[in-house]
Parts: C-alpha cells; sequence; structure tokens
C-alpha cells in the first residue's frame, strides 16, 4: 500500500495509507502483520518443543522429568508481561547486543505456549489406555512401531481440539505485545487515538474485529470437535 | 552497565514503601475481580442450562462476547470509552475516584466470569442428569435445586478449574499496568528503569507472582480436602 502523507488540524503531516476507511485498514494491517505473524511464528516454535518436554514430563528419569517439570510449573505460574519484560530487559546483558521488541514477543510468547502446550500433549499421550501399548507389543510390533502406528494417531486426534484452542488463546495473549511497543493491532490503535481522540469508535472496531475473528474460529473448533466425538461414538470402541 | 547484583534498591526508600503498596494493590485487584466473576460467572453458567430461552440465549451471548475479545482490548474499551458514555461531571469524578483501577478490575471479572461460566456448564453436565433431575422432582423450586443440590456438588467438581483461574485473574491483574495502575508488574518495570538493575526488579516480580500461585493452589488443596464429598469423583464405572 503507497503511504501518502496528509495534515491534521494543526497542521502536522502524518503518514496514512491509500484508501478510504484509513483507521481500519490500518488496524487490520497491524492484525495481519504482527499479530497473526507473531502468534504462528510462536506456536511453529513451541509445538515441537512441547511435543519434546511432554516426552521428558513423561520419561522416568528424574534427571530429565524435574527440570522440566519445572519450567512448566514456572512458566504458567508468570504473567506474560513479566515474561516479556524478563526477555526485553534482561535479555541484552545477556547478549550483549541491542534487542528489538519483536524478537522478545515471540520468544516470551514461545516460551510460554510452550509451558500450555507441553501440558496438553502429555494429556493426551496419557489419555490412551496402556492396553493399546500391551496389545501393540503382543501383537508382534516392536516399541517405535508402536508408538508411531498406533498410539500416535489416537493421540494427535484427542489433543487438536485443545491445541487449536490453546492456539486461540496464544493469538488474544500476542495483543500483550503492545506493552513494549511491538506495533501490532492494540499498539496502532493506541497510537490513532493519541492523535484522533475518537476512541468510542476506534475501540469498538478494535473489539469486533477480535469477536468476529475469534469467535468464528471457536466456532470451527467446537464443530471439530462434535463432528469427531459423532465419528466416534458410532463406530469406534476405544 | 551495572557490574554487580544489588538486591538492597528493592527496599532502599523510596522504593521500599512503593513495592509493599503494589504488591498490596495486585492482591486487592485480583481479589475484588475474583469475588465479581465467581458471582456473574456461576449465575451466567447456571442460566446457560436454565429452561427459559431468552435467559439461555442472554448467558451465551454473554460468554461469547467476553471470551473472544482479549482482556487488553476490553481494558483499553472499558478505560477509554466507558467515561465517554457519560456526563463530564461524572466523568471527572470517576477519573478523580482512580478509574484506572475500576476499569481493570471490571475488565478482568468480565472476562473471568466468562471462562467461570463455561468451567460451570461442563461441571453442570458431570453432575448426572438424574441428581438434577431428581431435584427438580422432589418439589424444589429451579432456584432451590440449584442453590441446595446442584451447585455444592458442582462446585466441588470444578474446584480444580476453579483455581487455575484464579491464578490466571492474578496474573491477568498485571495487565493493568498499562492503563497506569502502580502494582507489581508496573513497580519491577519502574525501578529497572531508574535505577538499571533489571534482574533484581524482574525477580521481584516473578517471586511475587510464584508465590501468590503457590499460595492460591496450596489453599485451594486445603478447601478441597476440608469439603470433600466420598463418591463423588469415582463415577466413572469400568
Amino acid at each position: 500500500m503507497p503511504l501518502t502523507h496528509d495534515h491534521d488540524a494543526a497542521g502536522e503531516a502524518f503518514p496514512m495509507t491509500h484508501g478510504g476507511g484509513t483507521d481500519l485498514g490500518a488496524l487490520l494491517l497491524a492484525l495481519l502483520v504482527f499479530n497473526v505473524r507473531l502468534t504462528l511464528s510462536a506456536v511453529a516454535i513451541a509445538l515441537p518443543l512441547a511435543c519434546l518436554f511432554a516426552a521428558g514430563r513423561l520419561s522416568r528419569s528424574r534427571l530429565v522429568q524435574l527440570p522440566v517439570t519445572a519450567y512448566v510449573n514456572l512458566l504458567r505460574s508468570l504473567p506474560l508481561v513479566m515474561i516479556m519484560f524478563w526477555v526485553y530487559t534482561v535479555g541484552p546483558l545477556i547478549t550483549g547486543r541491542p534487542n528489538s521488541a519483536w524478537l522478545s514477543a515471540l520468544l516470551a510468547l514461545a516460551a510460554f505456549e510452550v509451558a500450555y502446550f507441553t501440558e496438553i500433549v502429555r494429556a493426551g499421550l496419557q489419555s490412551i489406555t496402556v492396553g493399546q501399548r500391551h496389545a501393540g507389543l503382543a501383537s508382534g510390533l516392536t516399541g517405535p512401531q508402536v508408538t508411531r502406528r498406533i498410539i500416535l494417531p489416537q493421540a494427535v486426534r484427542r489433543m487438536t481440539p485443545s491445541l487449536l484452542t490453546q492456539g486461540l488463546i496464544a493469538f488474544q495473549d500476542s495483543t500483550i505485545a503492545s506493552i513494549i511497543s511491538v506495533p501490532e493491532i492494540l499498539q496502532t490503535a493506541t497510537v490513532i487515538n493519541a492523535r484522533e481522540q475518537d476512541p468510542i469508535r476506534l475501540y469498538s472496531m478494535l473489539a469486533a474485529t477480535f469477536f468476529i475473528i475469534c469467535s468464528l474460529l471457536s466456532l470451527a473448533v467446537r464443530r471439530m470437535e462434535r463432528r469427531r466425538s459423532r465419528r466416534l461414538s458410532l463406530g469406534a470402541t476405544a | 552497565m551495572p557490574a554487580g547484583l544489588d538486591w538492597s534498591v528493592l527496599w532502599r526508600p523510596p522504593y521500599g514503601a512503593q513495592v509493599l503498596d503494589a504488591i498490596l494493590l495486585t492482591v486487592q485487584i485480583a481479589v475484588v475481580s475474583w469475588v465479581i466473576a465467581m458471582i456473574v460467572g456461576v449465575l451466567v453458567g447456571l442460566g446457560r442450562e436454565a429452561p427459559l430461552t431468552p435467559v439461555r440465549l442472554l448467558a451465551g451471548a454473554h460468554v461469547e462476547v467476553f471470551r473472544n475479545i482479549p482482556v487488553l482490548v476490553q481494558l483499553f474499551f472499558v478505560y477509554y470509552v466507558l467515561p465517554r458514555l457519560l456526563p463530564l461531571d461524572m466523568r471527572r469524578a470517576l477519573f478523580r475516584m482512580g478509574w484506572e483501577t475500576g476499569a481493570a478490575v471490571l475488565a478482568l471479572s468480565m472476562y473471568s466470569s466468562a471462562k467461570i461460566a463455561e468451567h460451570v456448564r461442563a461441571g453442570l453436565n458431570a453432575v448426572s442428569r438424574h441428581v438434577r433431575q431428581g431435584a427438580l422432582a422432589t418439589g424444589l423450586t429451579w432456584w432451590q435445586a440449584q442453590r441446595c443440590v446442584i451447585l455444592p456438588l458442582l462446585l466441588r467438581v470444578i474446584a480444580p478449574s476453579l483455581t487455575s483461574e484464579f491464578v490466571t485473574i492474578f496474573k491477568g491483574s498485571s495487565l493493568a499496568m498499562t492503563v497506569g495502575v502502580v502494582e507489581t508488574a508496573y513497580i519491577t518495570q519502574e525501578i529497572g528503569a531508574d535505577t538499571f538493575h533489571w534482574v533484581e526488579a524482574n525477580t521481584l516480580g516473578t517471586v511475587v507472582y510464584l508465590a501468590c500461585a503457590l499460595l492460591i493452589a496450596g489453599v485451594m488443596s486445603l478447601v478441597e480436602r476440608w469439603t470433600y464429598v466420598p463418591g463423588l469423583m469415582r463415577r466413572e464405572s469400568g
């Protein structure tokens, strides 16, 4: 979108996006470029790590289990704001390089979501009864084969709705990045509000945008859950 | 950059008293929000399964609206937009009384009430249908049945969910810093920015939130033990 300049009442020039609906356009652009990208990137980092951590939580070795459990419990007790502040303010002290708000927000959100995803994956894996593994081993499959062909397909199907719901929560949490001045949708709205002083229209648009997106997505997740439970109750037994 | 850690920044004047005030404010916001959220959440949750259709629709709308909009967006909406709907002198009185804290409590409690309502609905399905219909069949009115039979069972069943919701409210109180409430997260950043002792300042915040989470979990497990009803949780057969 080409940037043009306009002049406000004081004669100061400020950049605005081309075309009508300036504010809504700027908000949606910020949403797409920052919130969505932040959420997807954080989830892309967090999900594989969470699978590793879940395996760690279920492992029999205390050396692996204790640190992972400590991490999960610690990160679930802290607000995301504190985690972002840790990364944003103490990160440069460790790496010696100036930080970027975007990277700090990404790492903080990823670290935060790893804890929640780990619990979901662990619950999903534990919900498969032990009998499944025993039956698989008894029919001659090796351990890894049992995991890959019997346990994982069932566990993944059970985990998916919770994982998607948690992803939706992560999307809502991405607005917290505005506190460290990532120019995402909430920060953009604050800037526009400071400039135009029409908070009713602005924040109503903001709330409505999130309401539409999140309610549609959560509706889709619930429909998927219902279809899956209907399919399971019709045919399968375990 | 300061070379060593200096923990005295946390209690040296003027920060010492400010830190205590900030922690007290965090606790106050969390407790008040929780009380409001519990009352509203339980009512809305019961309302979703009420026999009257308009009540069901209203409760459903409440849950959908307050669940799908991020807390921070709700906070900004409440803080900036609601005062505009009032006449000017009421608006001034509101801000003079400290509207920031009030807005934070309102937004936090409404968001959590939607979550609690969902937990209540899940808990209702866990309380067997026979119990619910039996209570009504003995001649109790709907409201008496809820109060004397269903709520005692329901609250015990969903106690773990309520515990984690309380911890979430505590964490959510940190978001009040965005509208200028001087609570724990705010004071840690102020100390850090003033003294550049970021590690000590952030550790203060971390310890406070960790201590709150541990305390809540401990108290709730005590409460669960005192209110234990034998046979309530072991309903699953085979």
